[in-house]
C-alpha cells in the first residue's frame, strides 16, 4: 500500500512536472500562432519585416500643433524665470533665472529652444515621412529642425552631439507587425446586439452582454516609443528653462482613432528626466491635428521672440 | 516540489509572454493621481479671471465669461457642485479604477471609477449598450460607453450637466459630448479628452493629461461639502456683471503682458503663427458633428409616447405634448397634465402600462392653461373615476379655470376642483401631494406639484430644459414671478449625497428629467437676462435697442427655439418691466 502510494506519487510527480510544460508549450504555440502568422503575412517565412512594414498605424503626413494647453507659455516667450508647471530643482531655477536671449544669440545658441526636449512644445507643424524602411523622419518647421527616428538598433549616433540627438524607436502595442490599415478603409461599426436603453440613463442591465466593440480597422492601437540620447543641452521652454545633456528623454507617439468629425490627431507624450535640473520626471503631452496637405508647412529659422516683461 | 514549482512558473510565464502580443486590451485598474506639468497655475491654484486663452470658444461663450463673477461659486446651490467631466481631470484629482466582470464569463461589463475630487462615481459601460434617450437625467460625470481601438480605450460620454471649461466662467453646455482616449505606458496613464460643445465651442477642444500609478495608496477619497451662507447676502442673489461693466476683463492680459486678442480665445489663436490682428477663423464645416447615433442621446420617434419611471411612485410620460407626471399606487392614479390634443389614446395606453392592475385615474392636476398641457383633460377625466363614481376630478388654480373659460374650452375639459389660495395639499397613495401656486410665472394660473415621499416635483412650465421660459404677460405672467417660482422649487429640492446631483427629481414642463442643479442653472439664466434688460430699461432703451444689444447672446444657442425664440423672451421681460403694450404675442 505504501509502495503503491509511493509509486503513484512518482507518477503524479512526473505528471505534475511534464504536464504543465506540454500544456504551456501547446498553449503558447496556439496563442502565438496568429501573431506569428500575421507577422509573416500568413505566408511562408521570409526576411524580417522592416519598421515600415511593421507599422501598426500610419503616422505620415503634416500635423499642426493646436495650442490648447500652456498657451501663454508656448505662444509667447514667458518672462525670464517663469518656471511654472516645470518641476525644476534649485539648479534649474537658477539657470532659468539667469537666461539671456541676447547671450544665446551672441553665442550662436538660438536653437536651444528647438532641441529635442522642447521642439514638440513649439507651436508649429511636423511633417512625418519614411526616410527609408527603418527611419521615420520628423521635420519641424519651427526652427527648421529634423529628427530621425531610427528603428535599426545597430544605427550609431553621430560623433557630435546635436540639437535633436539620436533617437532610437520601437513600435509597441498589439497591432505591431500587421501593418497600418489601408487608407480609406471603411469604418467598421462593430457587432453585437445593442442593449436596450436603461430608462433614466443609469442602471446596470445587460450583464454578460455582447463583447466590447472593436474598431480595429480604424486604429489597431500601437505606438512608437522613442528614446533619445546624444543631444546637446537645450530648453524645455522658450524662456530658457533648461535640460542638460545628462537628461533621459522618452516619448510615446500615438495616432489617435479618427474623431467622429473626421479629425485625426497625433498625441506625443514626452518624459524628461534630468538629474541636473529637474527634481522629478517632467511629463507633457502635446496634440497635433492632421492637415490635408503640407501647404502650410513653412520652415523658419531658430528665433525666439523677446521674453515678456516680469510683472508682479 | 521546488523543481515542479519552477517548471510550472516557467510554463505560466511562457504562456503569458506568448499571449501578451495577442492581447489588445490594457488594464487601467489601480489608483492614479495627476501630474500637473502643464497649466499648473490654472489647474491647482486656479485660473485668473479674463483668461480665455487656448479655447476655441465662440462669441456666446465669451459673452458668458465676460459676465462671470467668481462670487457665483458662493451661491448656496453652487457651492458643492462638482466639476463636470471635461474639467474634472484637468483639476486636482485622484481616482481609483476597477473592472466589473461577469462572474461566469469574465467578460468586461464596465470600468468603474471613483474620483476623490467631489467624490464622484463614474461607470464606463463596455457591453455595447447605446446612450440613453434625450429625456434621461444628466449628471456631472455623464453617461459613458467605451470601446477598444487596439490598446487605446476610446470613451464617449453624453448626458453631462451644464458646467464650465474653466472655473472662471467659460461655460460648457449640457449639449456636450466628450470623447476620451486612454493609453497606458507602464505606470503612466495618458488621457486625451476631446470636448464637442456646439453651444459654446466652434470646434472640439482637445486636451491631454498624465496620471501616475499610486503604489502606496492614499486616503484622500472622501469629499465633505456642506454649503453655508458665507456672506450676509440675499439668498437668491446671482452674482454677475452687466455687459461692459466687468472691471477684471483686461486684468489678465495686462498682468502677464499678453495680447488682449489672444487671451480672448478663438480657434485662430490656437494655431502657429497667430499674431494680434489675425482674423477670426471661419468655422470648419462639420467640426462639431459626425457622432454615431448610438453615441448620442436617442430622440423619440415621431408619435412615440413613453412612460419613464422617475422615482418612488412617480413616472413621466414623454412624447404626448408637454411632459406628464403620473403617480400610481394602491389608491389609484394621479395624473399631472394631460398632454396635447389627439394624443389621449397613447397617453392612456402609457398609463395602463405602469398602473397596478384594476387601478383607475382618480385625480388630474393642471399645472397651466397651455393646450399642449391640458388638451387631454376631457378624455382622461372620462377614462377615470373618483371613489364616488364620477369622472376623475381635475384640480387647478381658479385662475386656470377662469382663463380656460375665457378661452372657450368646453365644460368637460375645464378644471372644477379649483383652489384660490397659494397652495393645496392632500394625501394620495400614501404620500403627501403638495400643490404650490406661484402668484405669477408663465401665467397667473400655474401650479407646481410636489410628490413629497417620492421626492419628485412636477414643475409645469415654470421650468423647462428645452427653451426659454414662456412668459405670457397678457395672462398674468411675469419675469419676477418666474424667478420666484424657480426659487421656490429650489427650496423644495434637496440633492443626494452625490453633491448637487439627483436627490429630488424635477419633471419639467418640457425637456429632460432634472434635479436641483439643472433648475439653479436655469434660474441663474433668467435672473441674469432680467438684470441686463432691467439695466437697459433704466437707461431708457427702446425694445429695438434692447434686441440689438443681444442680452441673451450667451444663452441663445441653448434656449432660443422656434417655439420660444429669444426675441419673444426679451420682449416679454421688457414689457413686464415697462408695462409697455405688446407688439406681438410672446407665445
Amino acid at each position: 500500500m505504501i509502495r503503491m502510494w509511493c509509486s503513484n506519487r512518482r507518477i503524479v510527480g512526473r505528471a505534475l512536472l511534464v504536464g504543465p510544460v506540454v500544456v504551456a508549450i501547446a498553449l503558447a504555440v496556439l496563442v502565438a500562432a496568429p501573431g506569428l502568422m500575421a507577422q509573416r503575412g500568413g505566408g511562408p517565412a521570409g526576411p524580417p519585416q522592416t519598421a515600415r512594414q511593421r507599422a501598426p498605424v500610419d503616422l505620415t503626413g503634416t500635423w499642426v500643433s493646436v495650442v490648447t494647453e500652456d498657451w501663454r507659455w508656448r505662444m509667447a516667450t514667458p518672462p525670464v524665470g517663469d518656471v511654472a508647471s516645470i518641476p525644476v530643482n534649485g539648479a534649474g531655477r537658477a539657470a532659468a533665472k539667469s537666461w539671456s536671449l541676447a547671450a544665446d544669440t551672441a553665442g550662436g545658441n538660438q536653437c536651444k529652444a528647438f532641441g529635442v526636449g522642447g521642439i514638440v512644445r513649439q507651436p508649429g507643424r511636423i511633417r512625418i515621412s519614411w526616410q527609408d524602411d527603418q527611419t521615420l523622419k520628423l521635420e519641424f518647421d519651427a526652427g527648421t529642425q529634423t529628427r530621425l527616428l531610427q528603428f535599426d538598433a545597430a544605427a550609431t549616433p553621430s560623433a557630435e552631439k546635436t540639437w535633436q540627438g539620436h533617437s532610437f524607436a520601437v513600435w509597441e502595442g498589439p497591432g505591431v507587425g500587421r501593418g497600418a490599415p489601408p487608407v480609406g478603409d471603411p469604418r467598421v461599426t462593430g457587432g453585437g446586439v445593442l442593449a436596450p436603453a436603461v430608462p433614466g440613463g443609469g442602471g446596470r442591465g445587460l450583464r454578460g452582454g455582447p463583447p466590447p466593440r472593436q474598431q480595429a480597422q480604424i486604429n489597431r492601437g500601437g505606438h512608437i516609443r522613442v528614446v533619445t540620447t546624444n543631444f546637446r543641452e537645450g530648453y524645455l521652454r522658450k524662456n530658457g528653462v533648461p535640460y542638460s545633456e545628462e537628461a533621459s528623454i522618452t516619448e510615446y507617439i500615438h495616432r489617435l482613432p479618427t474623431h467622429p468629425n473626421g479629425d485625426d490627431w497625433l498625441n506625443v507624450v514626452t518624459i524628461v528626466e534630468d538629474p541636473r535640473y529637474l527634481s522629478q520626471p517632467f511629463y507633457t503631452s502635446t496634440n497635433f491635428r492632421l492637415e490635408p496637405s503640407d501647404a502650410s508647412f513653412a520652415p523658419t529659422p531658430c528665433a525666439t521672440p523677446p521674453p515678456l516683461p516680469v510683472k508682479d | 516540489v521546488n523543481r515542479i514549482s519552477r517548471v510550472s512558473m516557467f510554463s505560466v510565464a511562457l504562456v503569458l509572454l506568448a499571449g501578451a502580443s495577442a492581447s489588445a486590451q490594457v488594464s487601467f485598474v489601480g489608483e492614479w493621481n495627476g501630474r500637473y506639468h502643464e497649466d499648473q497655475p490654472d489647474r491647482i491654484p486656479g485660473e485668473e479671471p479674463g483668461d480665455f486663452s487656448g479655447l476655441a470658444i465662440n462669441e456666446a461663450a465669451r459673452f458668458f465669461g465676460d459676465s462671470w463673477d467668481v462670487a457665483r461659486h458662493s451661491v448656496l446651490e453652487h457651492q458643492c457642485a462638482p466639476y463636470t467631466l471635461p474639467y474634472m481631470f484637468f483639476g486636482p484629482n485622484q481616482f481609483r479604477i476597477w473592472d466589473e466582470k461577469h462572474p461566469d464569463t469574465q467578460e468586461l461589463i464596465a470600468i468603474q471609477m471613483h474620483l476623490g475630487t467631489y467624490q464622484q462615481h463614474r461607470t464606463i459601460w463596455m457591453d455595447g449598450r447605446p446612450h440613453p434617450p434625450e429625456y434621461a437625467p444628466h449628471t456631472f460625470m455623464g453617461f459613458s460607453t467605451g470601446e477598444w481601438n487596439g490598446d487605446i480605450l476610446t470613451i464617449t460620454t453624453t448626458h453631462i450637466k451644464a458646467g464650465y471649461f474653466r472655473r472662471t466662467g467659460i461655460p460648457a453646455s449640457d449639449r456636450l459630448t466628450v470623447v476620451e482616449h486612454w493609453m497606458r505606458h507602464g505606470n503612466l496613464f495618458s488621457q486625451v479628452t476631446i470636448a464637442t460643445d456646439p453651444v459654446y465651442l466652434t470646434e472640439p477642444y482637445i486636451r491631454s493629461q498624465e496620471f501616475g500609478l499610486m503604489e502606496r495608496g492614499n486616503t484622500n477619497w472622501l469629499y465633505n461639502c456642506e454649503y453655508v451662507m458665507e456672506l450676509p447676502t440675499e439668498k437668491n442673489d446671482v452674482p454677475h456683471y452687466l455687459p461692459g461693466r466687468n472691471p477684471w476683463i483686461g486684468e489678465f492680459a495686462a498682468k502677464h503682458a499678453m495680447p488682449h486678442e489672444g487671451v480672448r480665445g478663438g480657434a485662430e489663436t490656437l494655431l502657429p503663427g497667430w499674431t494680434p490682428g489675425t482674423p477670426p477663423a471661419a468655422p470648419r464645416a462639420g467640426a462639431n458633428g459626425g457622432f454615431r447615433p448610438e453615441h448620442q442621446p436617442a430622440p423619440l420617434a415621431a408619435g412615440e409616447v413613453k412612460a419613464v419611471h422617475v422615482q418612488g411612485n412617480v413616472h413621466m410620460i414623454v412624447g404626448a405634448g408637454a411632459n406628464i407626471a403620473v403617480q400610481v399606487g394602491d389608491d389609484g392614479i394621479l395624473v399631472v397634465d394631460t398632454g396635447a390634443a389627439g394624443m389621449s389614446d397613447e397617453v392612456l395606453a402609457a398609463i395602463a402600462g405602469i398602473a397596478p392592475p384594476g387601478k383607475e385615474i382618480r385625480w388630474l392636476v393642471n399645472t397651466t392653461i397651455q393646450p399642449d398641457h391640458i388638451a387631454g383633460n376631457e378624455p382622461l377625466s372620462q377614462a377615470g373615476r373618483t371613489v364616488n363614481g364620477n369622472i376623475a376630478a381635475i384640480v387647478a388654480h381658479e385662475h386656470a379655470a377662469a382663463r380656460l373659460l375665457d378661452a372657450g374650452v368646453p365644460d368637460a375639459g375645464r378644471p372644477y376642483n379649483t383652489y384660490f389660495e397659494n397652495g393645496r395639499d392632500f394625501p394620495f397613495n400614501g404620500e403627501p401631494i403638495v400643490i404650490y401656486h406661484p402668484e405669477s410665472a408663465s401665467t397667473d394660473a400655474e401650479s407646481v406639484v410636489f410628490f413629497r415621499r417620492s421626492d419628485v416635483v412636477a414643475a409645469g412650465d415654470v421650468f423647462r430644459t428645452d427653451a426659454y421660459p414662456v412668459i405670457d404677460v397678457e395672462r398674468g405672467g411675469s419675469v419676477q414671478g418666474t424667478i420666484d417660482a424657480l426659487n421656490r422649487i429650489l427650496d423644495m429640492t434637496v440633492p443626494s449625497k452625490m453633491l448637487q446631483e439627483a436627490g429630488t427629481y424635477v419633471i419639467p414642463g418640457h425637456g429632460r428629467i432634472s434635479d436641483e442643479h439643472d433648475v439653479v442653472m436655469y434660474r441663474d439664466m433668467v435672473v441674469i437676462v432680467r438684470d441686463r434688460i432691467r439695466d437697459m430699461v433704466d437707461r431708457q432703451m427702446t425694445l429695438d435697442q434692447v434686441n440689438a444689444a443681444r442680452p441673451t447672446l450667451d444663452y441663445d444657442g441653448r434656449y432660443s427655439t422656434e417655439a420660444s425664440p429669444a426675441a419673444a423672451f426679451i420682449e416679454a421681460i421688457y414689457r413686464d418691466l415697462t408695462g409697455a403694450a405688446a407688439t406681438g404675442s410672446s407665445r
